[in-house]
Parts: C-alpha cells; sequence; structure tokens
C-alpha cells in the first residue's frame, strides 16, 4: 500500500450548539490543508464519512453539499456505515489513492446530533440495526447491553470490570483539550450512575456528540511534521450479520475478529507490535470485547488486564488515548477519522500530554452499528 | 344440518386491579362497592394488548381443542365493543394471524356485550343450511370505562373463542336450538368517535337487562317446551354479581346452577366475552348428556338464548384445555397508576 | 405514520413466529426508550433462541423478576408493537410471554 497521511485535524467534541456542521468542517479542512502545506487545489477527491445528515437534517447528498461549503469543485462522495462511517471514508479514501485515479485525497467524518432530543436521537442511530430491532424499542445501549449479559455469563466479566474501562478513559480524556469529558471519574461514579440498558449505566454509554474531523492522504511521500513520514499500511472493512439475532456469538464481534486477522496480514504486523490503539469504545463492553477480538489479550482476559493498568498510559499497548468514544465523544460520522488523527499525531510526536513514547505503529479499530460493520487501519511512522 | 361445537379456548389477561384501589383514589367506600358489585378485583390488558391480540390467543387455543387447523375454517366472525378500528375488520386481522388463508368469510360484529353471541346464531345458520362445514366465533373485549364512573370497578378484558362444525361425533356439544329478544332501549352507549361509554344508571337493570334475559329466556323455554329443572347448568350475562342471580332466580333456576358460570366474581365483565366465558368454565366441569342455558345480553338491547347439549367429545378432549380456573389463577395485581398507563389513560 | 404496505408485507414473517416456544440467550431491562416508546418504559427485551434453530429480538412480556435470565422458556404471542400515532394503520407482532 502506498497511502500516507500529511495532516489531521478534529474540533473540539462537545455540545456545540453555535456551530453547524459546516463550521466545523471547514475549520478541520482549513486546518488540514495548513498543516500539510499544500495549495487547496492540489486536494483530488472528498470523501465524507456521516450517518444522520438524513435522518436528523433532511440533508442527502452531503458530498455536493460539503464540496460547495468548502468551494472545492471536485468528486465528493458521502460513505455511510453508521459508526463506521468515518472508517468507511478512510478506506475509501485509500481505495481512491491505491487505484492511481488520485494522489492527493481529503477525509472528512462529521456528525451534528446535539440539534435533536436525545429520545429521537436514540431512535434514529437504531437506524444503524435490524428492523425487529427497532421494532422491539432497542436503542444502542440495548444492543451491548444484551451482548454484556452474555459476556458476563460466559466470562464471569462484572459491572466493576466495564467501570475499570471508563475510568481510563476519562484519565486519558483529562489530558485531551479536544475531548467532549476532558475530567476523569472514579470507579464508584461509574457503579452509581443510573442504569440505562441493564446491566450498562450511563457512565458505561459514549454520550450524544458533536463534531468533525479530517486527514489529507496522498501517494506521494511527503515529508511530514518533524521528519516522520505516516503510512498507512492496513485497511481492512469485515462484516457480519446486521442484528445480533443472527449472530453467531453475542460476546465477540466477527466482523472484528476477521478485519483484525486480513488487517495483520495485509500488513505483516501481529499485535504485540503494536504501540498504540484506538478501539471502538462506544460503551465500556465494547473495549473489552474488542481487546479479545482484535488479538491483544485471550478471550476472558482483556478486562483483568485493563483493571490491571496495561492498557493506561504508560503500559503497553496504550488504548484510547483520546479519551475513546466515551469520553472524548463519539460524533458518529467523526469517530473513525477522529481515530486515526489521535494515531497519527501519536506517531508524530504531537500527543501533547498523552503522548505515547516511542509509538511507531497504531490501529484504529471502528465498529458499525453493533458489529454489523468492522474497519480497521494500520499506521505506521517509516 | 345438527350443530355442535368442536372446541372452546380462553384468554385471560395477566393483570388485575382491585376495587380497593381504585375506590382509595376516588374517596370511595371499598368494602361498600364491593358488596354492591359482587366483586373484588377485575382483569386488566396490558397496554400492548388489545381486542384483536385477545382474540388471536383465544382462537389459537380454541382451534387447538377443537383440533382442527386453521385452513379448514370457513367463516370467522368476531364481536366485541373495542375493535381497534372504527372501519377495517377485526376478524380478517384475526383470521390471517391464524393462518386462514382465503377463502372464507370473515366480519365483525358489534352489539355491546352480545356481539359474539349473535355470531354463534349466524354461524349455526350457515352450518346448518349445509353451506359451511366449520366455523370460528370469538368475543374479545378491551374494556374501557370512564374514570371515577361506576363501571371502572367492573368492565374488564378478556376473550372466548369457540369452533362450531357439523361433525357431531367430534363436538363437545350441539347447540340445539335458540332464541332471542330485541328492541330499541338505550340503557348503555358509545357515540362514533367517543373514547368512553356512557349509560343510564338504574336504567340498565328493570327495562334493560331483565325485560331482555327474561324475554330471550322465556321464548327459548316456551319454543323447547323445557323447564329450568331440565338443565344441569345455567350461564347468564354478568354484568355485576347480583344480576345474573336475581335473574336465575326469578327463571326458576338455582344457585347450584347457577354457580360454576360466575366468572365475573374473578375477573369482573369482559363484555362480549363475559357469557362466552361462563360457559367455558361450566364446560369444564360438566359430563356428556347435561342440558346447558345460555343467555347473553347486549345493552341498546337485545338477549340471545340458548339450549345446549353436552356430548361424548367434552370428557375426551377435556385434557387439551386449560380450565378457567387454572387460567384465572394465574395473576398479578397492579397499581391503579398501572391500571391507567395499561389503558392508556395517562 | 408507519407504511400500511410494510405492515402488511411483514404479516408473513409474524405468522410463522407465532406461538413458538425458545428460551432466553440473553435480556436487558431498558430505562431510557427511543423515541416513541416513551410511555412504555421501563420495558424488558430479550434475544430468544427459538426451537426451529433462528434466533428472533423482541419485547419480553407479562414476565416476573425470576423469569429474567437466561436459560429461561418461553413463548411467542401476539402484542401491538409501534406506536401508529392518531391516524395510522396498527402494526402487530411477535413479543415473548415467560412459559
Amino acid at each position: 500500500m502506498d497511502v500516507n497521511i500529511i495532516a489531521g485535524s478534529t474540533t473540539k467534541f462537545g455540545e456545540l450548539w453555535h456551530v453547524s456542521p459546516r463550521d466545523m468542517v471547514r475549520q478541520v479542512v482549513e486546518d488540514v490543508i495548513d498543516q500539510a502545506m499544500i495549495s487547496r487545489s492540489k486536494l483530488q477527491a472528498i470523501f465524507i464519512g456521516n450517518m444522520l445528515s438524513s435522518s436528523l437534517g433532511g440533508q442527502d447528498h452531503l458530498g455536493a453539499f460539503f464540496a460547495e461549503e468548502l468551494g472545492l469543485s471536485i468528486p465528493a462522495v458521502k460513505v455511510e456505515g453508521a459508526c463506521a462511517s468515518g472508517g468507511l471514508a478512510v478506506h475509501t479514501g485509500c481505495l481512491a489513492i491505491m487505484s492511481g485515479l488520485y494522489d492527493t485525497v481529503l477525509v472528512v467524518g462529521v456528525e451534528k446530533m446535539t440539534d435533536y432530543k436525545p429520545e429521537t436521537v436514540a431512535s434514529v442511530l437504531m437506524g444503524a440495526g435490524s428492523e425487529a430491532e427497532r421494532e422491539a424499542g432497542l436503542t444502542f445501549p440495548a444492543l451491548y447491553a444484551l451482548m454484556t449479559r452474555v459476556h458476563m455469563k460466559k466470562w464471569s466479566t462484572t459491572e466493576k470490570d466495564l467501570a475499570y474501562v471508563s475510568v481510563k478513559n476519562h484519565f486519558h480524556a483529562s489530558l485531551n483539550s479536544h475531548a467532549q469529558f476532558p475530567y476523569q471519574v472514579t470507579l464508584e461514579q461509574v457503579l452509581k450512575s443510573p442504569v440505562i440498558a441493564s446491566p450498562l449505566k450511563l457512565l458505561d454509554c459514549s454520550p450524544i456528540t458533536d463534531g468533525a474531523a479530517a486527514i489529507i492522504l496522498t501517494r506521494n511521500k511527503k515529508a511530514a511534521i518533524r521528519n516522520k513520514t505516516v503510512s498507512i499500511i492496513a485497511s481492512v472493512v469485515a462484516t457480519d450479520t446486521l442484528g445480533l439475532a443472527e449472530r453467531e456469538d453475542l460476546s465477540s464481534l466477527k466482523a472484528s475478529v476477521i478485519a483484525a486477522k486480513n488487517a495483520y496480514h495485509q500488513s505483516g504486523i501481529s499485535p504485540k507490535d503494536i504501540d498504540v490503539v484506538e478501539v471502538h469504545d462506544c460503551f465500556t463492553i465494547a473495549e473489552i470485547i474488542a481487546m479479545e477480538d482484535l488479538g491483544f489479550f485471550p478471550k476472558g482476559k482483556a478486562s483483568f488486564a485493563i483493571k490491571e493498568g496495561v492498557t493506561k498510559l504508560g503500559g503497553y499497548p496504550v488504548v484510547n488515548t483520546s479519551g475513546g468514544l466515551k469520553a472524548s465523544g463519539h460524533p458518529v460520522g467523526a469517530t473513525g477519522v477522529k481515530q486515526v488523527v489521535e494515531i497519527y499525531q501519536q506517531l508524530t510526536g504531537r500527543g501533547g500530554k498523552k503522548q505515547v513514547k516511542d509509538a511507531r505503529i497504531g490501529l484504529t479499530h471502528n465498529v458499525g452499528g453493533s458489529g454489523a460493520t468492522a474497519v480497521i487501519h494500520i499506521l505506521k511512522c517509516l | 344440518m345438527k350443530v355442535g361445537i368442536l372446541g372452546y379456548g380462553v384468554y385471560l389477561p395477566k393483570y388485575r386491579v382491585k376495587v380497593s384501589d381504585i375506590a382509595s383514589v376516588w374517596g370511595k367506600n371499598s368494602a361498600e362497592i364491593e358488596k354492591l358489585l359482587g366483586l373484588k378485583e377485575k382483569s386488566v390488558s396490558s397496554f400492548d394488548e388489545d381486542a384483536v391480540t385477545q382474540a388471536f390467543e383465544a382462537a389459537s387455543i380454541s382451534l387447538k381443542h377443537a383440533n382442527v387447523s386453521a385452513s379448514e375454517l370457513e367463516v370467522c366472525l368476531v364481536g366485541s365493543e373495542s375493535h381497534p378500528y372504527a372501519v377495517n375488520p377485526t376478524s380478517t386481522i384475526v383470521a390471517e394471524f391464524l393462518g386462514v388463508g382465503q377463502n372464507y368469510l370473515a366480519s365483525d360484529l358489534q352489539f355491546a356485550c352480545k356481539a359474539a353471541t349473535s355470531g354463534i346464531i349466524a354461524t349455526f345458520g350457515l352450518i346448518a343450511c349445509g353451506k359451511i362445514n366449520i366455523g370460528l366465533v370469538i368475543g374479545s373485549d378491551k374494556a374501557q370505562a370512564k374514570t371515577h364512573d361506576i363501571l371502572e370497578y367492573t368492565s374488564s378484558s378478556a376473550a372466548a373463542s369457540y369452533v362450531l362444525g357439523n361433525n357431531l361425533n367430534e363436538s363437545i356439544m350441539q347447540i340445539v336450538d335458540f332464541a332471542s329478544f330485541s328492541s330499541d332501549t338505550p340503557d348503555f352507549w358509545r357515540r362514533d368517535g367517543v373514547r368512553f361509554p356512557s349509560h343510564g344508571g338504574r336504567f340498565t337493570g328493570e327495562p334493560a337487562y331483565f325485560a331482555h334475559v327474561m324475554g330471550a329466556a322465556k321464548n327459548l323455554l316456551e319454543k323447547t317446551k323445557l323447564q329450568p329443572s331440565d338443565f344441569s347448568y345455567c350461564v347468564f350475562h354478568m354484568p355485576n354479581g347480583k344480576f345474573p342471580k336475581e335473574v336465575a332466580k326469578r327463571l326458576g333456576f338455582t344457585s347450584q346452577q347457577l354457580a360454576p358460570s360466575l366468572i365475573f366474581e374473578e375477573v369482573g365483565n369482559p363484555y362480549s366475552a363475559s357469557s362466552l366465558l361462563g360457559l367455558c368454565a361450566v364446560l369444564d366441569i360438566a359430563k356428556p348428556g347435561q342440558l346447558i342455558f345460555m343467555v347473553s345480553y347486549g345493552s341498546g338491547a337485545g338477549s340471545d338464548s340458548f339450549v345446549f347439549k353436552t356430548l361424548e367429545a367434552l370428557d375426551k378432549k377435556r385434557k387439551s384445555n386449560q380450565p378457567f380456573s387454572r387460567l384465572a389463577s394465574h395473576k398479578k395485581n397492579i397499581s391503579y397508576i398501572d391500571y391507567l398507563k395499561y389503558g392508556r389513560k395517562i | 405514520m408507519i407504511s400500511p404496505v410494510k405492515i402488511w408485507r411483514n404479516q408473513k414473517k409474524i405468522k410463522t413466529l407465532l406461538g413458538c416456544k425458545g428460551k432466553i440467550i440473553s435480556w436487558s431491562k431498558i430505562h431510557v426508550p427511543p423515541a416513541g416508546f416513551e410511555n412504555q418504559a421501563p420495558y424488558v427485551v430479550v434475544i430468544v433462541s427459538l426451537e426451529s434453530g433462528k434466533n428472533y429480538t423482541a419485547q419480553f412480556v407479562d414476565w416476573e423478576e425470576e423469569h429474567l435470565r437466561i436459560g429461561q422458556r418461553v413463548r411467542a404471542v401476539l402484542r401491538r408493537t409501534r406506536e401508529p400515532g392518531e391516524e395510522g394503520v396498527i402494526p402487530y407482532g411477535v413479543k415473548f410471554k415467560p412459559l
């Protein structure tokens, strides 16, 4: 693969009442163009990751929408895969470059969720699931709660185990100025938070967030910041059934397992080589399951490692330095791109207070729905 | 052609609300009300149940009891005063879910609490004249009453389903004869578009219930030349605990003949399912070769009276059905607030 | 308003599930419902492994606390599902009841 990242930027994530999707995208795009030190005319295509513009805002045709906003009359495509929209947009950007048709492309992820009541957002988010799930009144927390209960039965995972994930990610977020919740939480606070869908509580769940992120991908090896070049050495997508009822095993995401295997194969990397990881912790259980699915820990053993601080800053591999979805926020379409930005920043030494020492290889894991889509990128500093 | 009942089925919702819980909210004397009306609690359907879902469950059970598959049905009639639609038949929704197919007659009936018994008479006619072999008749209601009204203590939910056919060898009882008594008597009504019914208070007694039940009963007894003492059991529509006992006495039936039918004491008045449910309770314990007398009542007003004769198959088929008493014991009390929630009043 | 055509097409699938028996393979009590289900919360959802071999996700009704466990035997019943609003066709579907 000959795909390189030469710039990455995110907005602050949070409830951005005064800020529109246009504002957010303009901000990150201007920032990456600045960072990459290239002229606008070098950008040959835009790929936009977004899930809810249509169901919430009535706006389809997002490619054209943002192409106009940015003043770039270039090929523009919206990519959608529920919460994996961002990761899929990055993947599409990689495909665009590998196809040979484009040299340099812009990938943007954006989501505006706070213009509507939480109940409405909860309802449209279920567009990521199956009709039967919508008909039964399920929500995202419920989908992952159903998985949690099975994982608990199979591996004796406890609510406390889940809480440790939240505590760690909030600790990382407290070092991230762009995070939605840049503050720590205690184990007790997590365990005492109100139940959303049993057994998942409020502080087990990622929030509703506005935000955008952008990266510039190019074939040409450009000397990037501090003489480091970051390449994408694996970009893999895998799919599983849409609804939980049709899955083989509710305590694992088969799409993650397959995507990971293929990504390791594509890149020649194995989990022990990876320094820093951004996994899709839409709910605390999701991080535990991901660490097992991605091969970092054997099944049933991830929560122990997390509890021991193995994946906290100072450990190895360090997971979710951004604060993850839980603490930095989850603007659905933006998350997959923001994860790549975080790893890019880590690998180029721009991680600030949350910098992982000597980070050379990183992995991002972005999931759509309750696991129907999984997108994995592996980034390496050359 | 002789016409018999091949099987029956009952659906009772799980929930009950106590008279005392309702009375305490409105500052009434619960003990007085319980004594006046003759019940302590009534059955309540969940917010996601309605006449359709209840009819379906009862019908499924009746088909199993009758040992008839849905595709054999040629008629499906549903009587209710709480059909979910003013226009769109309950009967086809229920029949579709049962898997009846498409070659059948479906119709919805409305006549307050006697909608379903009219259906029995109509189906009897179709079978007796040889036009059809098997038909399904269901009485199902999720009764609504105005809050703070006396009816709030008694109007309840349930469904009863009967499979009728011309094969007497497989019938648990034969429909021997019937009669009706009808008039224009506005004792209890609900205008189109209005949510809760209204009634004429004590007017619902002598000129309404008693006049019509007695009228239909006398018509039938005269017609068949039978006397109350010829019957093992009697069933009357139960709008409260007193009326059926009083009318039985006036007609010359004993309290022993009446007792097994008094489902009102357990579940209240499920309107179109009331007398049919009483009949189910009797059939649970009746023996072959007995006569049963039943009179329904529908406000507006009218009564249908029936003479049934139980047959051998009643014993044969008994274990494939759960008796009313067992079904009624699977219950859970809910608060008045939950009762209002389930009835979508709050 | 839910499309009457979609409701109509859906009936065939529902028919095949009614009366089926199975057991719970996971459950959750939802305290925070999505739009359209506000007046029902809290309610329980389950994934049931049916005797036919397939799984199905639906609401759990008429339950007691002791029924909320993996392995509980259940039966499919007919109930109203989504809110039809004032005017819409009423969608009926499958929910599960403890055996």
